[in-house]
């Protein structure tokens, strides 16, 4: 059977079982959409990179109850359009929580629920520290997923989630995502997926900011295309590119993903 | 809403409860069906039938008929014990409009841990049926005797050293003709007790080095095929003798397979049916080459393979995990009391009565004194394994007090079973799917 890509989204990861994730993400941007969704071209010469790696882990505490945590390592470059560079390099935003499967549907279909918590793990105090908010957080997320309906496809699976987030700031930012992804093995160990994303941060700081790791007020719709391949039963990896082709306030983002994921 | 006060005659520890709830919908009626029909849905309060401590134990039924006149009659339901005892009966008036639905909930009123039987009658203008449905309290609190005969250790272990004489000679053939390009198959030929000649069917998955095995033994005379729906396990096939495949020697009708030399523990067919399935089992550890982990081989059979299984796991701790279904045998004295009670007579005792029936001289107590040694809840208390059990509540070939009796008596606590409350003697998908689950879990397998 094909892991799915997003396995540790609404699927139970099994009771004492374990999900390890290394991954490693590719953002970049040069033009920008403005307050009101219009396409602005960049400055030359200015632009903005992040390049993260990330683990991600899970483990089965119960047949419905996994505890999950993720840990990032950033590193941005921010090229200002008068020449100068911001790099920062570093531990970003812990996230850890907790999973319960609310209901499986005859282990065809689960609907499951999330609580994360979100801790900077950077020097918050620094100001030109720009891995994150420097702020802690809190997430609620639902998550549906399973098998695609035999009238719609005879394989593939799907998972479709609704988060909020809130950072503890005045200035937030609030955020609340909808996504919903398809996956489709081609072969047996082959499969394709479609991820389509909008987020919508909100906050009373409007201003835009190229760096997506702290920018507060913002929207987006991110569709990202993945390539699955299965080298053996505990072991998969996932290549991904996405593109934004909407957003407000927010760069023209553009990059990719590699995850390998390891089923313990 | 209208309420229903029943008076009723307490029978030591039942009393039960009816409310009529009002009807409110119509439906749509075909002008052209004359007669109508009346669909009625008994669900329990607890979906899987099984009421635990103070759980309150009712049914809520749903009628609707599509009859054009209005249906009146009476409205009845008895509860009887896993014999037939009538423990409790009540009824009432009960009348349902041309096109409309009505609502009732029955609530019971029970303390001793068992399996109840509740049948809902109507008796009404134009139809009369029954719907019969099973409910199970406290089941992990059944309690059974075990009639374990003083040398019944040293019988098995007589029989083992007896099996281990007999030389296998193993023969693996390779069948490309069923092979696929991700399954291959193989015949499996080997000698088993009494130098009986026995085969199976192995197929090992092409994609990867090393599988766990689903070990399978079989139903009652039921033939096992090449198992090729797991990509993940290695699956092996036994067919004991007289299955099957294995019918060189000992070939028997399903009527007679039973009663094959009952009279006599020594010859009785199921000794060498029980060491057969061990053979299989000295056959896997013998061929680990083949990608066999002999660290993660599961047992596995439903009805009279679910005594197999037990009987297997029982005998030989390499077996690492055990499942079951409807274990055919269990408790087999209380299995004679219960089926007494029935109107016809179904396996395992329709043979078992057949037989008696035929020879005089035959008695129950020369039949539990030979079957004592063969009865699977015998063996339970030497499974040390994780076992998970699944049983039909509607299943007369292997009532679920006497599945249950078995399972309480397993020599393990991490043991788990499920109930499914529409079944007879079978199992459903959800159980399947949850067994997949289960046994991956005991053994990590992604």
């Amino acid at each position: 059977m094909l892991l799915p890509q997003k396995l540790y989204a609404g699927w139970p990861i099994g009771k004492y079982r374990d999900l390890v994730i290394p991954s490693m993400f590719l953002y970049h941007q040069t033009d920008r959409f403005d307050i009101d969704g219009r396409r602005i071209k960049g400055d030359p010469g200015a632009s903005f990179t992040s390049y993260s790696a990330n683990l991600y882990v899970g483990y089965g505490l119960s047949r419905r109850l996994d505890l999950i945590a993720s840990v990032p390592f950033v590193y941005s470059q921010n090229r200002l359009f008068d020449g100068r560079t911001i790099t920062n390099r570093g531990l970003g935003d812990l996230y850890m929580g907790l999973s319960y499967n609310l209901v499986n549907f005859n282990y065809v279909r689960f609907l499951s629920f999330q609580v994360s918590g979100i801790a900077p793990l950077y020097n918050r105090k620094n100001p030109l520290s720009d891995l994150g908010y420097g702020n802690y957080g809190a997430e609620t997320k639902l998550m549906y997923c399973g098998n695609l309906p035999k009238s719609i496809a005879s394989k593939g699976y799907f998972n479709t989630e609704l988060s909020f987030r809130r950072y503890f700031d005045e200035q937030g930012p609030s955020q609340v995502s909808l996504s919903a992804m398809v996956g489709y093995p081609v072969s047996r160990h082959d499969q394709f997926g479609l991820e389509l994303l909008y987020l919508r941060s909100i906050s009373s700081n409007k201003t835009f900011n190229a760096n997506i790791n702290n920018a507060r007020d913002y929207s987006f719709f991110k569709p990202t295309l993945n390539y699955g391949h299965q080298f053996s039963r505990r072991f998969s990896t996932f290549l991904g590119g996405y593109y934004t082709p909407i957003g407000r306030n927010t760069g023209v983002g553009y990059g990719g993903s590699l995850q390998l994921i390891f089923k313990i | 809403m209208k309420k229903f006060n029943i008076s009723f005659t307490p029978i030591i520890f039942f009393s039960a409860t009816l409310l009529l709830l009002s009807s409110t919908n119509v439906f749509a009626q075909d002008k052209d069906d004359s007669d109508g029909e009346m669909f009625i849905e008994a669900k329990p309060r607890n979906k899987n039938g099984i009421f635990k401590g103070d759980d309150e134990i009712s049914y809520k039924l749903n009628i609707k008929s599509t009859y054009k006149d209005k249906q009146e009659g009476k409205f009845k339901y008895v509860i009887t014990t896993d014999e037939g005892k009538p423990v409790f009966r009540d009824s009432s008036n009960f009348s349902i409009g041309a096109g409309s639905s009505k609502s009732l909930n029955v609530k019971v009123n029970a303390k001793n841990a068992g399996f109840y039987h509740i049948d809902f009658m109507f008796n009404l203008s134009a139809y009369d049926d029954t719907v019969r449905k099973v409910f199970g309290l406290n089941p992990e609190s059944v309690t059974s005797q075990l009639h374990k005969p003083a040398d019944f250790d040293s019988f098995w272990l007589q029989t083992r050293q007896q099996l281990a004489d007999v030389k296998p000679q193993y023969k693996v053939l390779e069948r490309r003709d069923l092979s696929t390009k991700y399954k291959k198959v193989y015949l499996v030929e080997m000698k088993s007790y009494d130098n009986l000649l026995i085969r199976g069917w192995l197929v090992i998955p092409t994609d990867g080095r090393k599988f766990p095995v689903h070990y399978r033994v079989p139903g009652y005379v039921v033939e096992l095929k090449p198992n090729m729906d797991n990509d993940d396990y290695i699956a092996f096939d036994i067919n004991v003798r007289g299955n099957g495949n294995s019918k060189d020697v000992v070939h028997i009708n399903t009527d007679n397979y039973n009663v094959t030399n009952i009279e006599d523990k020594n010859k009785y067919i199921y000794r060498g049916v029980y060491m057969d399935c061990l053979r299989g089992l000295d056959f896997l550890y013998s061929h680990s080459n083949l990608g066999i982990d002999t660290s993660k081989i599961y047992v596995e059979g439903g009805s009279q393979g679910g005594a197999l299984a037990v009987v297997t796991a029982a005998l030989d701790k390499r077996i690492k995990v055990l499942t079951m279904q409807v274990p055919l045998f269990a408790d087999i004295r209380d299995n004679y009391n219960i089926s007494a009670s029935y109107k016809e007579q179904v396996v395992p005792f329709k043979m078992f009565r057949r037989y008696k029936a035929s020879r005089a001289e035959f008695t129950w107590d020369k039949f539990f004194e030979n079957f004592d040694y063969y009865d699977p809840q015998n063996f339970a208390p030497m499974v040390k394994c994780p076992v998970l059990m699944g049983i039909g509540l509607l299943d007369q070939f292997c009532p679920p007090r006497c599945s249950m009796s078995l399972y309480n008596h397993l020599g393990t606590t991490n043991k788990e079973w499920v109930s499914v409350p529409n079944s007879t003697h079978e199992v459903d998908l959800n159980y399947f799917m949850f067994q997949n689950l289960w046994i991956r879990e005991k053994f990590r397998i992604p």
